[in-house]
């Protein structure tokens, strides 16, 4: 039942402190975000600078002129690759839940996912599959690929952005259950470090039903794994 | 398409219409220029008609790095991390950005190392005298560079063949990942150009097929697409059935 997600979601925000709160909190029920797009021209500069500045140290020629305008497509690059922190579930749900009757699950699966690791600021990608049972109300499908670009255009670890997009899709929905599971690539580990081509990670959320029932577990994981 | 790169593409275009030697007259630190193409070749060099192309230019640009260098930039590069943090409307203090600006500085240098190596030193250490003429290749090779217009990743296969001239290259020279801030143009024309200068091949064969992640990511977010550029010297050019025989080999 809803409440059941209800409550885990409300331990899952309690047991992880600020880090999900704050994000959870300004995102979700202060409708607030913590960059606007305005203030991405104002901030265009300041980045610009410092992709100058990175470049150089790392002993280029700046005035070269395949770099002259690097700073600043760099900068806007990064911009577009964060611009998940402007944007917030509400907006992109408003229009798009329907009451239908309908109490199987719906899968979305194959979903490209495009993030940047926090630690080292490079990127890792992959799929995200998604799982949910209505509970009367269905979302658009299209809007569950959209919160997945929410959260992921983010500096972000694998394992919050599962739990993000999940707890995102039981807020906005109140299902009876929600499944998320992300395979991806981390460049971080295959560029550089300890440099392991083909290794992926993969990381899953369930909640509800999905958690409680083995059996819708299994059926989830079955249909959205199957090529 | 940016208009530096298309000019410096159709620059190369027009240069390489004479035969492969006019190549080696780029400036690879200075080295004497030996022609390329094994016996057959003019005793003379070509005539430098290139000698304004941008391909040239690049070779110059080479400069390396010291270890020492990358510890003093480190702390100025992590500071231009953080004020990019910040940028993005991030908190730089919070548990899991701590050290970021310092890794991904770190990780910044490793990805741009080629900059400490000549790709000449790199390759010189392994090559030996053998009485091979049969074509060599290695194929899908892994190499990950950067996009020095994005500064963003770009990864992908390098396949390499060449006709040896009486002298092999120890093949896991040729498998070192390449990391440079270079068109991926200009890196198969490099790294062509350096196994030329190297070993004196009767031919050099160079393909690349990468995944360009400004496109992917961000931009027209292609996710399939790929770009594949590809430079043949010596007899790979001249040589249709060569050519043919390369490319046939590297596709299976």
């Amino acid at each position: 039942m809803s409440t059941k997600v209800g409550d885990i979601v409300e331990d899952f925000h309690s047991n992880n402190g600020d880090r999900i709160t704050d994000k959870m909190s300004t995102v979700h029920r202060h409708h607030e975000t913590s960059r606007k797009e305005s203030e991405d021209e104002s901030r265009l500069p300041a980045l610009e600078a410092a992709y100058t500045d990175i470049l150089r140290h790392l002993g280029e020629d700046t005035d070269r002129e395949g770099l002259l305008r690097t700073p600043l497509r760099a900068a806007k690059a990064i911009q577009f690759l964060t611009k998940g922190y402007h944007e917030t579930i509400d907006d992109i749900l408003n229009n798009a839940i329907f009451d239908e009757d309908h109490d199987e699950m719906v899968i979305v699966k194959d979903i490209d996912m495009f993030s940047l690791c926090e630690h080292h600021m490079v990127p890792f990608f992959g799929k995200v599959h998604i799982g949910y049972i209505p509970n009367k109300k269905v979302v658009g499908l299209s809007k569950l690929a959209r919160i997945v670009e929410i959260f992921s255009r983010r500096l972000q670890v694998q394992e919050r952005l599962t739990k993000q997009i999940a707890t995102g899709i039981s807020e906005a929905l109140q299902p009876k259950g929600v499944a998320v599971v992300i395979e991806a690539a981390h460049m971080c580990m295959v560029m550089r470090g300890v440099q392991k081509m083909n290794s992926r990670t993969v990381t899953s959320a369930m909640l509800g039903v999905y958690l409680e029932d083995p059996k819708t577990r299994e059926e989830f994981l079955y249909l959205s794994r199957r090529t | 398409m940016d208009r530096s790169k298309q000019n410096k593409y159709s620059s190369n275009e027009k240069n390489d219409n004479g035969d492969g030697d006019s190549v080696l007259n780029g400036h690879f630190d200075g080295m004497v220029k030996r022609a390329a193409g094994g016996p057959q070749a003019p005793g003379a060099e070509s005539a430098p008609h290139r000698s304004t192309s941008a391909v040239m230019e690049s070779w110059k640009e080479e400069r390396t790095r010291s270890l020492e260098d990358n510890e003093m930039s480190l702390p100025s590069l992590a500071a231009a991390y953080t004020t990019i943090l910040r940028g993005l409307g991030e908190n730089p203090q919070r548990q899991g950005l701590l050290k970021t600006p310092w890794r991904a500085a770190t990780a910044m240098q490793f990805f741009t190392k080629g900059y400490q190596e000549k790709i000449i030193d790199v390759l010189n250490d392994a090559i030996f005298d053998e009485d091979h003429d049969e074509m060599v290749i290695v194929k899908d090779i892994d190499m990950f560079s950067m996009c020095e217009h994005h500064l963003v990743p770009i990864f992908g296969r390098v396949h390499i063949g060449y006709l040896p001239n009486k002298r092999v290259l120890g093949l896991s020279k040729l498998a070192r990942q390449v990391h440079l801030l270079y068109f991926q143009e200009r890196l198969t024309k490099q790294i062509a150009v350096a196994i030329t200068e190297a070993l004196q091949p009767t031919g050099v064969g160079v393909v690349i097929e990468a995944t360009h992640m400004c496109m992917v990511m961000r931009g027209v977010q292609k996710m399939n697409s790929k770009t594949v550029t590809s430079t043949m010297l010596g007899n790979f050019r001249e040589d249709p059935k060569t050519r043919d025989e390369f490319l046939r080999l590297i596709k299976s």
